[in-house]
């Protein structure tokens, strides 16, 4: 079965939205001392951010100097954290921290998302074990085809036998 | 029967219009019916409570001790060392005794605004005031459920579920893979629910799912067919 196409609001989504650098300004200046550096540092992750949600996965990457590239799958998700503090309500975002089954602490944080409570539905509609289980065809409808079956057979050998007869 | 919680007074509605915190969480897509909502016992709050009384008893005692010891110290230093002194202690004393009102009307806020969802095919969590995390998990993504209490908690009747996912992420603040139903005081409900809607997905968690022993009855219909069309067979050759 083809997954679903993904909605258009969110195969948009490629860079995080500019609030996010506003976000990153007060991130660095929490800081203190290393606030230049950490600025700097934050400024080329907004620039370097890229996602991309096709209809198997996500992918992210950031970095220029060091480059990070990630791409999950949806159905690998283990659950979706969403993450807000003040000053990221204050701005219109939040974030969503992705678990997988590997050993990392968050192995992926989806940043500088204004819809994301979208974006939170969207993967939870992805993920394992979000919609009813496809009924597996039990073992008592098969039994009963197949004796259904049977008596057909039986029928149809019986007409033949007394057309013989 | 669960308790209900009190409502959120204007001071508290307030902080919460100033520190933009959302209504309620939506809960989970799964069928209406079986969504409920659980939210942490009132003796979280007491809990809560007898935590922020002593966190902050030991901090007045650790500013008294300071601020005896400093002014031991500067017994013998020069008149304007000594004013200083003074007014740091006044300041210090004053600045705890304004944030009290604060971390107390924080208690209470932490207590009422907790979220436990709970749906036929997946939970929600939602906490945090200043701080907020919500966390989305579905049944086929649970490894374990534990419930458990220290003695405070065991004497104020509440306890935690932990519904915990695959992974090991246990960074510093980092609390995903586990869902915390914390403080609640109907906790072998809860744990009952899960159980028995964790029931209904064979293959949550990682590993084989299990399989069905109970063959038979279709291995022996298709046994008749067998038979059936063998002897239809037989009675064409005759």
């Amino acid at each position: 079965m083809p997954p679903d196409p993904v909605p258009p609001s969110i195969s948009a989504i490629d860079r995080p939205a500019p609030p996010l650098l506003r976000y990153y300004i007060f991130k660095a200046l929490a800081t203190t001392i290393i606030a230049p550096f950490m600025m700097v540092y934050l400024y080329f992750r907004y620039h370097s951010m890229r996602y991309r949600f096709d209809a198997e996965g996500i992918h992210m990457a950031w970095g220029i100097i060091m480059r990070h590239e990630i791409m999950l799958n949806y159905s690998r998700i283990q659950d979706i954290q969403l993450r807000s503090n003040f000053v990221e309500r204050w701005l219109g975002l939040a974030r969503i921290e992705i678990q997988t089954a590997s050993g990392s602490a968050s192995e992926m944080t989806l940043e500088g998302l204004t819809d994301h409570i979208a974006m939170r539905d969207f993967l939870y509609s992805r993920m394992r074990g979000a919609h009813h289980p496809t009924p597996q065809p039990s073992e008592d409808s098969l039994a009963a085809a197949l004796t259904a079956v049977a008596e057909e057979l039986r029928a149809i050998r019986e007409i033949v036998e007394s057309k013989r007869g | 029967m669960a308790e209900t919680l009190p409502p959120i007074s204007r001071l508290e509605q307030w902080v919460l219009d100033v520190l933009l915190v959302p209504a309620a969480p939506q809960p989970p897509e799964g069928s209406p019916d079986s969504i409920r909502v659980f939210h942490a016992g009132r003796n979280f709050y007491t809990f809560g409570l007898i935590l922020w009384a002593l966190a902050n008893a030991g901090f007045f005692a650790f500013l008294i001790t300071i601020d005896f010891a400093g002014t031991r110290i500067v017994r013998h230093a020069p008149d304007w060392v000594q004013l200083l002194w003074t007014l740091i202690i006044w300041f210090d004393l004053l600045a705890f005794a304004a944030t009290l009102p604060v971390t107390f009307t924080a208690q209470q806020l932490d207590y009422k605004l907790r979220w436990y969802m709970v749906t036929d095919r997946s939970l929600r969590i939602r906490s945090g005031i200043f701080a907020m995390q919500e966390l989305t998990m579905t049944y086929s993504n649970i490894q374990e459920i534990r419930v458990s209490a220290n003695p405070l908690q065991n004497l104020l009747n509440i306890a935690t579920v932990e519904v915990q996912s695959a992974g090991g992420g246990s960074g510093p603040g980092s609390s995903g893979h586990i869902g915390r139903f914390e403080g609640v005081a109907n906790a072998n409900e809860i744990r009952d629910l899960m159980v028995d809607r964790l029931r209904q997905y064979r293959d949550s968690g990682l590993g084989e799912a299990q399989k069905q022993t109970t063959q038979t009855d279709a291995l022996s219909a298709a046994t008749q067919v067998l038979n059936e069309v063998r002897a239809l067979r037989h009675t064409f050759e005759t």
